[in-house]
């Protein structure tokens, strides 16, 4: 499912500004980053290389919620 | 992983808050959810800044240009989308061009026309001859901020614009450009981050905001929607190439996953390379695949490749296929990014085969975008002035012809906007834009927040995919199936594209980036019917030969006087007229 996890995260927020998608942010209470539209993830690893505690985990594959019906 | 107005997890729900736009985005960090504040459509504040030049966008095209700009002596801000250095197509790129006579054995001129030659004389030989001219150069300066030193290239990018002092804000769509008496006057956006809108006052703008395609999967583009093109055109700019196409294959194993399909290359250093000028259609693989079904295999028949009568035609001097071996490796450092053909085999690691269709709705480098009037990157609106992907300079012609030149060229037409940008903004007096044209753009960026029912940016960017993305439309085309896809764009268009709604700052965002799609969508279909040709990326089965007779031109498109689409020829080796 694209990008899948940020564990450990230390909230310096490379990874949010990394992300050309806009798929992670900070969390306005803990300060730490969450996956927050992942269906928008490229699989780019950008937020992986950037992130300097490896916090990220990303898989090859990607699931796009269906929206086929007419929303 | 939810928008929460109108589904499970809100905000509201938790709270029992009866607010008027619950905006709440709920996620998973691993430790629990996550949230982000509400917004309120109500609630935005304009920032105002001013410059005599702003720079629009952040990869290596926006650092050159910004860079150049301050040394001659302008005040110079840069905004951009995503992040300085991590947006765009520049963060991908691992290969940059770098010119030497000497070195290769070959002259300027030389390599110039055989550029002319490979691309079918659909270049602008003064761009391809400017990009190899300072290619070196620029490589040298890359060199001395640190970009050939790692792998990621944000703290190399920064390094020029921190030394300047170069004001830089980060996560801005912008979405309006601004013309007053006939000159830019600014532009205007509003922050992904937080409730604010942005206007900028400027003497001189330049784009730097790279090509765009259809939010391919797999492909890492999905932030290039066309936004520059679009401004532009909205103003009128006049912009050109949209009938020219990018064929890159990806994996069908895994086809969403970008890393993976590029071999790992996102990981490699960056490095130089010289010269070798190629005839990279893609299209011919897409050919390929239409008339036998995927995969798409390559290399010479003994080795398993199934060659097809017919198709896209490739002059004799360049009729290397792809994943055919090279009986000499190139001369000149060639570290770096494998050339494309070897880059076209199947993800080491994934069992995945080629299959055709990775960066749908891409066009060729340099090809697509504002139409330059001289070779100073300036377009046919005064003061605006474009560089790199968003430039239809045709540096390249409307196929793929030397690896690298792409942030060669970049990196090349940026220092020539910014100076040129900073030059003419020195003849001028800062404009004035009227309060009255500032509310109405305002109005425009909001509007899909305000929106109670509407459709969500999500379904109407798969169906705008649905209708694009197929190999029968913009790949292999024919007048049929583009006319038929026309009229499902041209529905989305005037029906679906005002009814964009919105429920956070993200999907603000994504809504004008699909509006910016489906007209690029417009553009593409009606470019390519009009070509009645073949031609480098552009191959119609229903005029399959080249026509030299009546298409040794370029195609303008520009904004009517009634709004409407209008479109016109410019010989190839001639400058448009404003």
């Amino acid at each position: 499912m694209s990008i899948t996890s940020i564990r450990g995260c230390i909230g310096c927020g490379d990874c949010v500004r990394a992300c050309p998608t806009d798929v992670i942010r900070l969390d306005a209470k803990t300060g730490k980053a969450f996956i927050a539209y992942v269906e928008d993830c490229q699989i780019c690893h950008l937020c992986r290389m950037y992130c300097p505690v490896d916090a990220i985990i990303i898989s090859p594959e990607k699931m796009i919620p269906v929206v086929v019906s007419w929303r | 992983m939810k928008e929460s107005n109108n589904e499970g997890f809100s905000r509201r729900d938790f709270l029992g808050i009866a607010g008027v736009a619950t905006l709440a985005t709920v996620g998973l960090n691993g430790e629990g959810e996550s949230t982000l504040p509400s917004i309120d459509p109500k609630g935005f504040e304009t920032k105002e800044y001013q410059s005599d030049v702003l720079v629009i966008g952040g990869g290596v095209a926006g650092v050159f240009a910004a860079t150049k700009a301050r040394d001659a002596g302008a005040d110079v801000m840069l905004v951009v989308k995503g992040g300085l250095g991590t947006s765009g197509q520049t963060p991908f790129a691992k290969g940059v061009f770098s010119f030497d006579a000497k070195e290769s054995g070959v002259s300027l001129d030389e390599f110039t026309n055989k550029v002319s030659r490979s691309s079918l004389g659909t270049n602008n030989a003064i761009y391809t001859k400017q990009m190899a001219e300072h290619s070196k150069a620029r490589v040298e300066e890359l060199r001395s901020w640190g970009f050939f030193d790692q792998v990621l290239c944000r703290d190399p990018l920064t390094h020029p614009i921190k030394e300047r002092e170069i004001p830089v804000m980060e996560r801005i769509m912008i979405t309006h450009l601004i013309k007053e008496e006939g000159k830019i006057a600014g532009a205007m956006g509003f922050g992904i981050d937080e409730q604010s809108l942005y206007l900028f006052r400027a003497k001189s703008v330049i784009l730097c905001t790279g090509a765009g395609g259809f939010k391919p999967n797999g492909f890492p583009i999905s932030d290039l929607t066309h936004d520059g093109t679009v401004m532009a055109y909205n103003i009128g700019a006049k912009v050109t190439g949209k009938e020219w196409n990018d064929g890159h294959v990806g994996s069908d194993k895994n086809s969403a996953a970008s890393f993976d399909n590029w071999h790992g290359m996102f990981e490699q250093v960056p490095s130089t390379t010289s010269v070798e000028i190629r005839h990279d259609l893609g299209v011919d693989l897409n050919y390929q695949a239409y008339k036998k079904g995927p995969p798409v295999m390559m290399g010479p028949p003994q080795q398993g490749a199934t060659f097809v009568v017919g198709g896209p035609f490739r002059p004799v001097e360049f009729s290397q296929m792809h994943g055919e071996r090279r009986d000499h490796p190139p001369r000149g450092e060639h570290r770096g990014p494998p050339p494309r053909d070897e880059r076209r085999g199947p993800p080491p690691g994934s069992n995945g085969t080629n299959v055709g269709g990775a960066s749908a709705g891409l066009s060729i480098h340099k090809s697509e975008g504002l139409v330059p009037i001289n070779e100073q990157c300036e377009s046919t609106i005064q003061g605006l002035y474009a560089a790199g992907d968003a430039l239809g300079s045709y540096m390249a012609g409307a196929i793929y012809t030397q690896i690298g030149s792409s942030m060669a060229g970049s990196s090349v037409q940026g220092a020539i906007a910014g100076e040129a940008s900073a030059k003419y903004a020195k003849t001028i007096a800062m404009p004035k834009i009227p309060k009255s044209k500032v509310n109405k753009i305002k109005e425009e960026i909001l509007a899909p927040l305000y929106r109670e029912s509407g459709y969500s940016p999500a379904w109407v960017t798969q169906t705008l995919q649905g209708v694009m993305i197929p190999n029968f439309v913009l790949y292999i085309k024919k007048e049929l199936m583009m006319q038929s896809a026309l009229a499902y764009v041209e529905e989305l268009q005037s029906h679906h594209s005002p009814m964009l709604k919105a429920s956070s700052l993200h999907e603000l965002r994504l809504a004008h980036e699909t509006t910016n799609m489906i007209l690029s969508a417009q553009m593409k279909l009606k470019a390519s019917l009009m070509r009645t040709e073949s031609r480098c990326s552009h191959y119609r089965v229903d005029y399959p030969d080249m026509d030299n007779e009546n298409w040794q031109v370029w195609i303008n498109i520009y904004k009517g006087k009634d709004g409407t689409m209008e479109f016109e020829k410019q010989p190839f080796g001639t400058w448009a007229k404003v």
